[in-house]
């Protein structure tokens, strides 16, 4: 069973301070927003619990099964996306998730995804021919593809049209039962979705 | 792990294919400084050491203008944190050298053609020769690998590369010059030492960026 | 205890120093072959010793900083003070040395081995420091020069290999042998070797007043940052 816990978490940037002294801990089957004005770290915290970026003051802390994960380790653990996370424009989606997909994932997965986000018929064109939309839906997918036991969504909503918000909030309710769902959001819809979270509002 | 730096491979081949112009310019690049160096001599003899020296020269300037291209271009369209997502540094590193090394390797059979037609070199030792442009290339991608990353993270293009790579380069050039030199006309000892040199060198350089390349791909 | 060493540091740079100078520049007799412009020796030696040792501490705090998280922030400001010190003794060097080469070998340079692998040492601070200026925004700074610089470091021992096969030695045997002995009169010897102990003494008071002044800019960012 996987374990995030957020230990006093702080973040600088040069001068300013983003945030200070965050903390919580998830476990299975919860699911978490975070959300605040533009410019609070909502993005920075994501990333912080992702080990892309570093904390200036207190740590993250993953644990499997009450032992602790090496940072190196955390991908495994995770799937991420968010408008930082581009996929390959020269590749098709189906090239590009066949670059991510572990060898477990397979074939039928993948496609298995994309007709669930209605991306099955686009898959032979380029991602740089895709609309923004379009776009938004293979980032989600590439976070759900390995089966990840955490999901870290930065605005999962961004440029996706009602269908496609239905399609994801399809999905998420779904994985909340055995998951950890990590949202950084705006939407009123998604924090409803959530059980509990935290604003950066200060 | 192996099948997996086999992907990553492939990836950026399929990528460099398809978006040529890349690819095409390093070439083109190798190429035309040949031919301008073949066509500005117009015939004059040249010593064997100054041949050496230029074929080196532009090898050397060939190696900066393609090299760095494969980081530059994850920084630059911004795919290095997906990339990173779901590669350790370590893979990245592996991968990125093997495109590299074949990437210099096919650019010097070009550079060699080209050269040896037009500035009408035989050396005396063919072996020798071919040995040392090999070992040499792979020395010289194994160097520029990591400093293309360090440069792609700096985000200031080739002239940066070009003023980090020389001093670490100096050896190799030094090295390959003095093995070419002798691989032409024939006089002196034929040192296959030396091409050992080179290839220990890359080696201790390949070892050591592999243990580090991860402090400069992701923020530790 | 702290002021007491102080006072010795202050002694051994206020006095001895210019003690030393003053018996190289008149006690000591010339060298043979060399004459009077040998006497540039007490200064040329000790200036280039300054210029690989200060390489050398750039290094070692460099790797530290990879192995170690402990005091990154210190390492980074004392990697940084060490090259900085590091390359203004190696262009003092070269100018010494080229000054050293008109007189006795007739021209300013002349690609003999040790001057090669001064001017290399000079192209790797260069380059250390256009990389560190180019990574102005970048979070690892640090890390990403300290890499360059490592990678730099091994190279080193390829060009001890490498430059006496290339270039052919032009320094004067009479200060270092090919059996790697030093053949010089004991009053030369001991100017020497007292020169070299007072200009690293120096060199640590200089690096210990930059590092001071750094780790006293740091203190204050962070305090403005806090507020």
């Amino acid at each position: 069973m996987i374990n995030i816990e957020a230990d006093k978490i702080g973040k600088k940037f040069g001068k300013t301070s983003l945030f200070k002294d965050i903390n919580f801990n998830l476990t299975k089957n919860d699911s978490f927003y975070i959300t605040g004005p533009n410019g609070s770290g909502k993005s920075t915290l994501l990333q912080i619990l992702a080990g892309i970026q570093n904390p200036t003051s207190g740590s993250v802390i993953y644990k499997s099964d009450n032992s602790i994960i090496e940072k190196e380790y955390y991908k495994n653990y995770f799937g991420f996306t968010g408008p930082q996370i581009n996929p390959y424009d020269m590749l098709t989606s189906i090239e590009n998730l066949k670059f991510t997909a572990s060898e477990s994932a397979g074939e039928n997965r993948i496609i298995e995804y994309l007709e669930k986000f209605d991306l099955y018929r686009h898959r032979t064109k380029a991602v740089k021919y895709y609309s923004s939309g379009m776009k938004q839906r293979l980032r989600l997918i590439h976070a759900l593809i390995n089966n990840p036991e955490i999901v870290m969504l930065d605005e999962p909503c961004s440029n996706l049209d009602t269908k496609g918000r239905d399609i994801l909030y399809g999905v998420l309710d779904t994985l909340k039962k055995d998951k950890i769902i990590i949202i950084a959001t705006n939407e009123s819809e998604d924090i409803n979705l959530c059980s509990k979270g935290i604003n950066l509002e200060q | 792990m192996n099948s997996r730096i086999l992907n990553n491979i492939k990836k950026d081949f399929l990528i460099e294919i398809r978006n040529r112009s890349a690819v095409n310019i390093s070439f083109a690049f190798a190429g035309i400084t040949t031919l301008s160096v073949s066509l500005a001599a117009g015939g004059a003899p040249f010593t064997p050491v100054v041949h050496a020296i230029i074929f080196w020269i532009i090898l050397f300037f060939s190696a900066m203008s393609g090299l760095a291209h494969i980081f530059i271009r994850e920084e630059e369209e911004k795919n290095s944190l997906f990339l990173s997502l779901y590669y350790s540094p370590e893979e990245i590193y592996l991968s990125k050298l093997i495109f590299n090394i074949i990437l210099f390797l096919s650019i010097s059979v070009i550079v060699t053609a080209l050269y040896l037609f037009f500035l009408q070199v035989f050396p005396v030792y063919p072996l020798l020769f071919i040995l040392t442009v090999i070992s040499g290339c792979f020395a010289i991608a194994s160097i520029t690998t990591i400093l293309g990353a360090i440069v792609s993270k700096a985000g200031s293009g080739s002239s940066l590369f070009t003023v980090i790579s020389f001093p670490i380069l100096l050896p190799v050039l030094w090295t390959a010059i003095r093995l070419t030199s002798v691989s032409i006309d024939g006089s002196g000892v034929q040192e296959y030492r030396n091409i050992v040199f080179l290839l220990a060198f890359s080696g201790v350089i390949i070892s050591v960026s592999y243990l580090t390349f991860k402090f400069i791909w992701t923020e530790f | 205890m702290k002021s007491y060493s102080r006072l010795i540091f202050y002694f051994l740079i206020f006095a001895v120093m210019p003690g030393v100078f003053l018996r190289a520049l008149i006690w000591t007799p010339a060298a043979e072959f060399l004459g009077e412009s040998s006497r540039i020796l007490y200064f040329h030696v000790p200036v280039a010793w300054i210029s690989v040792i200060s390489f050398v501490t750039a290094g070692y705090h460099s790797i530290m900083i990879l192995i170690s998280e402990k005091e990154r922030d210190e390492r980074e400001y004392k990697a940084y003070n060490a090259a900085y010190i590091g390359i203004i003794f190696t262009i003092l060097t070269v100018v010494t040395g080229s000054i050293w080469a008109k007189i006795s070998w007739g021209s300013y340079w002349n690609w003999d081995p040790r001057e090669t692998s001064i001017v290399i040492l000079m192209l790797i601070y260069i380059s250390y420091f256009s990389l560190y200026s180019a990574l102005k925004d970048n979070v690892n700074r640090m890390g990403i020069s300290s890499v360059y610089l490592i990678i730099a470091m091994i190279t080193m021992p390829f060009f001890v290999f490498i430059i006496p096969r290339i270039y052919p030695s032009l320094h004067p045997d009479t200060i270092i042998n090919a059996d790697k002995k030093i053949h010089l009169e004991a009053a030369m010897k001991l100017t020497l070797f007292t020169s070299i102990g007072v200009f690293t003494i120096f060199y640590g008071y200089i690096y210990k007043l930059m590092n001071r002044i750094s780790s006293l800019e740091f203190t204050q960012q962070e305090k403005r940052n806090d507020n």
